[in-house]
């Protein structure tokens, strides 16, 4: 067995590979070992594709910074809204409590300005205001307004007086008649968006309200179309440089195509409402693991248990709409008009 | 004398805040003094002074700038090496030594802010619009440098002096030739380091991120 390539025989020959042009270098890697020449290929490999580590890590110092709670203080205007109280900080801006003229409350979400200068944020920004606004359903949260401020971008929308599934199934197991009940209403939202062509992309609890009075409520409609933030993508260093994906808290779920980096398609869409209505169910998040390696291999590979073994009370039909749901294959997929009837998602 | 930068050793384990915090400035003038003159463990005294000085100028340039939206590492740096040493006596090796240490602390602060950032620390459960998770620029910048913080580790390990150049260049903003000052080494030395370094990182942070 041969010994590993040393340390200073690796700089050597790629230090010596790079001045020659690109044409010669196979000659001159031919005549190395065999790990030698696969150590310095691999690098320069990764030479010739050198955004990272381009600019600083400005976006994260901002971030430091702008932590400390509350860019806008009560009572500032951002065109006809009155802020009232910061609500939630992340990474795009925060979401105010505001009034309008008349003093009912909206939320209102501002992008935040040091992000105005990148093309990429505001333009998914803008395409979340756009998407949001030509949907007109009681399942999905209301657009009222977008537009410029001196405070910076900012949509205007439906106030919701609840808190996320995140958040109710942290706090503990669900009725399974409660749980069709709302999962019917996310399939009727889902169901509308998709027959108006729009595409949510991001389905998942944290993006999901339950309001006071019981009606479900999705929320962050029609994400951006490029960017690493939907799927990772194939290469692992996007447009910016930046490591996509894996860590993002929506691999959980997204589905395999996704994984693979194909494109998204309503079929997605069901998938992803399939892996919430399974955890709401079940009480477990059917693709749950470790690691992202896990959860990768977990989606595109486990067998998912019914989830009547793991829990009394579940119709059978249900159990088996939500593991098509989950069908690895599209096309295995019910449309999320069919899983909506089958919920009996009336919605009442 | 030039001193060894790559035997400082992480902050994470030197933050030793015993080190008398009555007078910083003084303390920095003198510790980077120290180092010139070859007294290694001067620099590890400096971190935890650097540090908490790097800290309270992002709090008190929040409060003064709620939207600065050209925030750099490198000018929170300035400013702390401004604040903290004497800058009308220092020498520019002495600079680029106390840069060479505000990097490093830059780097801790950073990394250790993204990780919070990633655990998922979100503050009240009454969010109406999860942003969080609407647009992750700053997630994945901050996905971004922790994987590329491991993968100094790692690197540092089989080649120290190449990671620190990383560290003073993407961390601390430091030009080649500064850094070159720093480490007691050629400016075409410190470039050969930073391309081989930087081909090495996106190669280790490609197999840990498929």
């Amino acid at each position: 067995m041969n010994p590993p390539p040393a340390w200073e025989e690796i700089e050597r020959l790629y230090h010596e590979a790079l001045e020659l042009p690109v044409c010669e270098r196979k000659a001159l890697l031919a005549r190395a070992s065999p790990a030698l020449r696969e150590e310095v290929e691999s690098l320069l490999e990764a030479d010739s594709n050198a955004e990272l580590l381009a600019a600083p890590p400005t976006h994260v110092a901002a971030d430091l910074l702008d932590g400390q709670p509350g860019g806008l203080a009560a009572g500032q205007r951002v065109a006809d809204y009155e802020v009232e109280s910061l609500i939630s900080i992340g990474g795009m801006g925060e979401v105010y409590l505001a009034r309008d003229a008349a003093g009912r409350p909206v939320a209102l979400k501002i992008l935040r300005s040091h992000l105005i200068g990148n093309a990429q944020a505001v333009d998914r920004f803008e395409t979340e205001a756009r998407a949001a606004s030509a949907l007109c359903h009681p399942n999905i949260v209301t657009v009222y307004e977008s537009g410029k401020s001196p405070a910076g971008l900012f949509i205007a929308m439906e106030w919701v007086d609840g808190s996320t599934f995140r958040a109710i199934m942290d706090a503990g197991p669900v009725e399974i008649a409660q749980a069709m009940n709302w999962g019917g209403q996310a399939a009727r939202a889902l169901s509308a968006a998709h027959t108006a062509g729009i595409l949510h992309r991001d389905m998942k609890p944290e993006n999901i309200m339950l309001r006071k009075d019981g009606v479900v409520k999705i929320l962050d409609f029609g994400l951006a179309r490029h960017g690493g933030a939907v799927g990772p993508e194939r290469n692992s260093m996007g447009a910016s440089g930046t490591i996509s994906g894996t860590l993002s808290g929506t691999l959980l779920y997204m589905p395999p195509e996704i994984l693979r980096g194909e494109t998204a398609t309503s079929a997605s869409d069901v998938f992803s409402l399939g892996a919430f209505l399974y955890e709401l169910t079940a009480g477990q998040h059917p693709f749950a693991g470790e690691t992202p390696l896990d959860v990768f291999e977990a989606i595109e590979c486990r067998t998912v248990a019914a989830i009547g073994s793991l829990r009394n009370g579940v119709p059978r039909e249900v159990d088996r709409l939500i593991l098509r749901m989950l069908d690895r294959s599209p096309d295995g997929r019910p449309s999320a008009s069919e899983a909506c009837e089958m919920l009996g998602g009336a919605g009442q | 004398m030039t001193a060894n930068v790559t035997d400082l050793k992480p902050a994470v384990c030197i933050l030793d805040w015993n080190v008398s915090e009555t007078n910083p400035q003084g303390e920095v003038t003198r510790l980077l003094a120290a180092w010139s003159s070859g007294d290694q463990s001067a620099l590890n005294k400096m971190m935890p002074l650097v540090y908490a000085e790097l800290h309270r100028i992002a709090r008190r340039a929040w409060s003064q700038h709620p939207h600065s939206n050209t925030l750099q590492p490198t000018a929170l740096i300035n400013e702390a090496y401004l604040k903290l040493a004497n800058a009308e006596n220092a020498s520019f090796q002495d600079r680029c030594h106390f840069f060479a240490v505000a990097s490093k602390a830059m780097r801790q602060i950073l990394v250790n802010h993204a990780k919070s950032r990633l655990s998922g620390k979100r503050g009240r459960g009454l969010a109406n619009v999860s942003l969080d998770d609407v647009q992750p620029a700053v997630h994945q910048e901050a996905a971004e440098i922790v994987a590329l913080h491991e993968a100094l580790e790692a690197l540092h390990n089989v080649d120290p002096r190449k990671s620190m150049v990383v560290e003073m260049r993407y961390f601390g903003g430091l030009g080649i030739e500064e850094i070159a000052e720093a480490m007691g080494v050629s400016v075409a030395t410190v470039n050969r380091d930073w391309r081989l370094a930087r081909s090495w990182l996106i190669r280790e942070m490609k197999r840990e991120s498929p």
